[in-house]
């Protein structure tokens, strides 16, 4: 379980992280979204010890973490954005580092658990240094060094920057397995789509406060009420059309041949088109109603 | 801090170093020169040992040591080390700065670092296993420096006794002394330094400053403190102030002797020599002070000391005599050196520490 208590960082009397309060049950797959240097990263840096906050308090699994890092450390997996790695190090030579660092591991133990771990990150058998990698390849070792103790919490920060479409759903089959083992999952992304195809729970941040909180729907209705008011209206007909007019159209967008338009109307006016288009004896190829996707409401709420 | 994750950082930074390109590059290159002066020190000794073996024929009879015979010392082979101070300092301040330099920057660059600190580690551990790898390094480079140079003794059957031997190993330990010096201005240029390529810039700066640039300060520093030397009396050194006969040298100037035989000091000549050597006390304690805070300088002299057991000490210089001095008395009469030896690398490593532990990992 994730805890934050009015978790801040300032840096030169600037909040990157303001008042932050969250809490993330075991076994969630957490997804916070925001904009670059929304304070995302900072967050995380401060759930996995790497900094401390400026104020507040945050937990992992009821241990505070600035007053027990290495504890937390034991327990926690962090795949950090734009991982690095001992370029002069084969990839074996890496995570064998990093797990002595780990008490409960022996040397049979990390042997097994690295074979297991390359093997699951597709780079066993690879036997280059890290050095000659690519982008992909590096951020794969980092989801195999992240996951070295077998964490009970997760931190992913931009796990999919990088990865090919092979990589990416390998990555979500894994987070899903993980999940289902149990394991609290914290994925930090300004990647709506990635976000919502893996998550069960949202965060939205944005200038270092949590503006929104919910299951993907939850967001979504809670969003689209404050956020985007309008909506799209695509019309295709067989027949060029006439100029269409109502008082709740903002702006409509015809083609050359006037067989298709788009309307950004305030309200549900498909009725009214269909009736008038009828009346004049125009048939209708297509009309549809292109709702505001999460990605819309994301973007003028970031805007506001 | 734990032991155990101490270690573990010093295990993989001690086999980074042995096994990096540079490392070996520099290491064979420094064993080169090892090699090199510790031949011309073996012929330099066996030069002297030929010429001791000479001038003891000349002065022992049948009977012995001819009275009135001045019997030579014969040199010691710790006149082969003499020749290693100079390439030991500079070679081995290249090889440290090499292996230091980039020890904390190659981290943030290659962002290993923040990998590594999300493993359970503390800051203390990795900045301290750090160094203890680099320390454990250069005591390898120069371990092995130190059996090649025995190797080369005993093929040229030059067996050193016990004193020479202590000699040997405690030069060899301040060695190690002046290059952590080396190293922790190294580590801390890179743990200061944003980039692997201002940190070299920095760490060289550092090292020619403490190296060479602190005594010429201190000449500088020490010719506008205490100006020109006071100049000598325009007066013959001994006798009574009478000028000489036209035409006569002054030079020539016969001295009138007083009762008793012996020609007197005149007063104001007197007076002069007491201002001279306290001008020249003065001016060696302030240019001392400067000295002190030379690297370079602090190593010559410790080794020197060291290295040559004919040379003591008395209460304004060093003059060499026929006796040796012990070793005792070899490191008591440098003991300010080999303080700052032993201080500035704690120095320069607690700014590295402090820094590190201060880092911002983001």
């Amino acid at each position: 379980m994730i805890k934050t208590e009015n978790l801040t960082k300032e840096y030169n009397g600037n909040k990157a992280v303001d008042s932050l309060n969250l809490e993330i049950a075991e076994g969630d797959i957490f997804g916070f979204l925001g904009p670059n240097g929304a304070g995302k990263s900072t967050t995380i840096l401060m759930l996995v010890g790497l900094i401390e906050p400026t104020e507040g308090k945050c937990f992992i699994n009821d241990i505070e973490v600035a007053r027990n890092p290495l504890r937390v450390k034991e327990i926690i997996g962090y795949l950090p954005e734009n991982v690095g790695f001992y370029p002069n190090m084969t990839a074996e030579q890496n995570l064998d580092y990093f797990a002595r660092f780990y008490a409960m591991m022996d040397a049979r133990q990390r042997k097994k658990r690295i074979e297991e771990l390359l093997e699951l990150v597709q780079l066993d058998g690879v036997s280059q240094k890290v050095g000659g990698y690519s982008r992909g390849m590096m951020q794969r070792l980092g989801l195999a060094q992240a996951l070295l103790n077998d964490p009970a919490v997760l931190f992913l920060d931009e796990p999919t920057a990088n990865l090919d479409p092979e990589g990416v759903f390998q990555y979500r089959k894994l987070i899903k397995q993980l999940s289902d083992e149990g394991k609290t999952i914290f994925v930090s992304s300004h990647i709506l789509s990635e976000v919502s195809k893996v998550c069960k729970t949202i965060g939205i941040i944005s200038k270092g406060r949590l503006i929104a909180r919910g299951t993907l729907e939850e967001l979504k209705t809670e969003l689209s009420s404050v956020g985007v008011e309008n909506m799209r209206i695509i019309v295709e007909t067989i027949e060029p059309m006439p100029e269409i007019t109502h008082g709740d159209i903002i702006n409509a967008e015809y083609d050359e041949t006037m067989r298709k338009v788009v309307i950004e109307a305030r309200s549900d006016i498909r009725d009214y088109i269909s009736s008038g288009l009828l009346e004049k004896g125009i048939r209708i190829r297509e009309m549809r109603m292109e709702e505001p996707t999460l990605e819309d409401v994301f973007i003028s709420v970031y805007r506001r | 801090m734990e032991a155990k994750r101490l270690f573990n950082v010093a295990r993989k930074e001690f086999i980074d170093h042995i096994t990096s390109k540079k490392f070996i590059l520099i290491l064979v290159l420094f064993l080169i020169i090892t090699v090199y002066s510790t031949h011309e020190g073996i012929e330099h000794y066996e030069n002297r040992l030929e010429k001791y073996k000479e001038r003891l024929s000349q002065t022992t009879g049948e009977m012995g040591v001819e009275p009135g015979y001045y019997i030579p010392k014969k040199p010691s082979i710790l006149l082969i080390f003499q020749m290693m101070i100079y390439p030991m300092a500079m070679l081995g301040a290249i090889l440290t700065i090499a292996i230091g330099f980039d020890l904390i920057t190659k981290e943030k660059e290659s962002r290993s670092l923040k990998s590594l600190l999300s493993h359970p580690v503390y800051r203390d551990e990795i900045i301290n296993g750090k160094a203890l790898g680099g320390i454990l390094a250069l005591v390898f480079a120069v371990g092995i420096a130190f059996i090649v140079l025995f190797a080369m003794l005993l093929i040229f059957s030059i067996v050193p006794n016990l004193d020479e031997f202590v000699r040997i190993v405690l030069f060899g330990a301040v060695t190690i002394l002046c290059l952590l010096t080396y190293f922790s201005i190294a580590l801390m240029s890179s743990t200061i330094s944003e980039n692997s390529g201002r940190a070299l810039i920095y760490a060289l700066i550092i090292f020619f400053a403490i190296s060479f640039a602190m005594p010429v300060v201190g000449g500088l520093v020490t010719e506008s403190i205490v100006g020109e030397p006071p100049e000598p009396p325009a007066l013959p050194k001994y006798g009574y102030v009478t000028p000489p006969p036209s035409g006569v040298d002054e030079n020539a100037y016969v001295v009138p002797v007083k009762e008793g035989g012996m020609p007197e000091k005149n007063e104001e000549w007197q007076r002069y020599e007491e201002e001279r050597e306290a001008y020249w006390e003065k001016r060696r304690a302030i240019r001392e002070v400067f000295e002190t805070f030379s690297l370079y300088c602090n190593y010559d002299k410790v080794a020197e000391s060291l290295t040559d057991p004919y040379v003591s000490e008395t209460y304004t210089s060093w003059y060499r005599s026929g006796d040796t001095t012990g070793i005792h008395e070899s490191l008591e009469k440098v003991w300010k050196n080999i303080f700052a030896l032993v201080i500035l690398p704690f120095v320069f490593f607690a700014i590295a520490y402090i820094k590190f532990m201060r880092m911002d990992i983001r």
